[in-house]
């Protein structure tokens, strides 16, 4: 019994430090444009290195739900819907979603493997000792690298994966692509669009401030290490399916 | 200069250091000496403000720094530099960018200004001409050298050495002993962790022996070879063996 109380006083004391280096993000984000270049590097590797994964997941994604939906909608004799369902899916739910787990295991590794070791080897101490805070230095522009950097990938895997949907529907439910564009289109409503495209933007600030905190609390060796990184890349990616359910039963009852 | 009174550390329920009061004077070279895990680089840590002391006071040149925020330490720590343990050199980036760190994030000195300052420092380790080399491209004597160098680069008036020979050979162990009495001799104030007793001998000008997260003994290295405790004696055992076995040696 004692020993789930100790666990859980961690977890709160987990907690407590997370929320402390949010702040220290909001307090520090004036001084972003210092670490500007880090930013852009950061971009690079979270963004443009990550282009190929995503669009090859939202190709697969969009092909599946194709599939998967035309078979059942052609029992019914409405195979012309697809697209309605494929475009919503896509933008929706499936395209932030897909982006967002593939860039929780790519992102929150990296970023928990990284400072992890920088945490080992004492150059989170040093950069402290230097009058340097590891936050701004560090959590600040990975955190806007992957929010800026989220926003188009996950146009890609929507785009992607409507584009794929659309020629599996051609090819294997001989849609004609003007039907499936029509009924793409016309079930798109603006409030669709923005939920889609307002979901990546606390996706990526959660996954990449989660991962950078279990960076932070590395503690001990390589075993370590290893530790920390699984646990960032399952919480950062259970984290965008709870945000996704908050989005889709909150949000969009909201709007 | 420095100076911890009752200093008291827990982690959990683990007592780290016990009640330590520690006195450094200006310019000194003092070393803390003790077995692994003793407590020695939680002290240093406490004293550059990494870590803060469940209790007790920590005052560097008249302030005291327990319970300040890392905003209000800064000044204070501005006027230390440290050599860590495993030198904690950023791997990222190559010699002349690690010791021009500090120069580049807090001083208004131009890059002309600060590569001729990186220059200078680096002809004084002896490592003129490794500017561009990248960390994971050195020996460990020469990333010592290069931590050393940056702890150097903003003139500080104290430096802190975290077991600054641990794993080097005997060669490299003396160039570095070396080179901090040489950064001694510049007039800063030295704290040395170790728990090797030749290197503590050979540079130090008092030595404070930790055991168990509790200061043991001070004093100069006469006062703790004549020491009764008996801890004191298990821990100089090496010396009086050596002493011992040279005196052996020569009459043979």
């Amino acid at each position: 019994m004692s020993g789930i109380a100790h666990s859980f006083k961690l977890k709160i004391f987990g907690l407590q430090e997370y929320s402390l280096m949010l702040v220290e993000i909001f307090k520090g984000f004036p001084k972003f444009l210092r670490t500007w270049s880090d930013a852009v590097n950061e971009m690079y590797w979270i963004g443009a290195r990550a282009f190929l994964p995503v669009l090859l997941g939202g190709i697969f994604v969009g092909i599946i739900l194709a599939l998967e939906t035309g078979h059942q909608l052609d029992h019914f004799g409405a195979k012309t819907l697809v697209g309605r369902t494929v475009s919503l899916g896509m933008i929706r739910e499936l395209g932030p979603v897909i982006t967002g787990l593939l860039l929780a295991a790519r992102t929150g590794a990296k970023n928990a493997s990284e400072l992890g070791a920088m945490q080992i080897s004492e150059q989170i101490d040093a950069l402290r000792a230097f009058g340097t805070s590891p936050v701004i230095k560090l959590v600040i522009p990975r955190t806007v690298a992957a929010v800026v950097m989220f926003l188009p990938l996950t146009a890609i895997a929507d785009l992607s994966g409507i584009l794929s949907g659309m020629i599996v529907t051609k090819l294997s439910l001989n849609v004609d692509t003007s039907f499936f564009w029509h009924s793409a289109l016309s079930a798109l409503l603006m409030k669709d669009i923005f939920v889609g495209f307002i979901k990546p933007f606390f996706f990526a600030f959660f996954i990449s401030t989660i991962s950078c905190y279990y960076g932070f609390s590395t503690r001990g060796g390589t075993a370590a290490l290893g530790k920390t990184t699984i646990n960032a890349v399952v919480v950062s990616s259970l984290i965008v399916l709870v945000l996704d359910f908050i989005f889709t039963k909150v949000v969009w009852e909201l709007l | 200069m420095i100076e911890l009174s009752n200093v008291s550390l827990e982690f959990g329920d683990r007592p780290i250091l016990k009640d330590i009061s520690l006195s450094i004077n200006e310019g000194e070279i003092a070393i803390i000496l003790g077995p692994s895990g003793a407590g020695k680089s939680s002290i240093l840590k406490i004293i550059l403000g990494l870590w803060q002391p469940d209790s007790g006071k920590v005052t560097v040149d008249g302030i005291n720094i327990a319970g300040m925020s890392e905003v209000q330490i800064l000044p204070i720590r501005s006027k230390m530099g440290i050599v860590f343990q495993a030198n904690a050199l950023f791997d990222s980036l190559n010699v002349e960018d690690n010791v021009a760190y500090f120069l580049r994030e807090h001083s208004k000195l131009n890059s002309k200004d600060i590569r001729n300052k990186v220059s200078e420092i680096l002809s004084f380790v002896n490592l003129k001409g490794t500017e561009k080399i990248y960390i994971d491209q050195l020996s460990g004597g020469m990333k010592k050298r290069v931590a050393i160098a940056r702890a150097l680069s903003f003139d500080p008036e104290i430096i802190l050495y975290d077991e600054p020979t641990t794993g080097l050979d005997p060669i490299n162990s003396k160039s570095i002993l070396d080179l901090i009495k040489r950064v001694s001799n510049r007039g800063a104030t030295s704290v040395v962790v170790t728990h090797i007793l030749n290197d503590a001998i050979s540079i130090g000008d008092t030595l404070s022996v930790i055991n168990e997260g509790a200061v043991v003994q001070t004093g100069t290295v006469h006062d703790l070879l004549n020491s009764k405790n008996p801890f004191i004696k298990d821990f100089f055992y090496e010396v009086y063996q050596d002493a011992a076995l040279l005196k052996k040696t020569i009459s043979e």
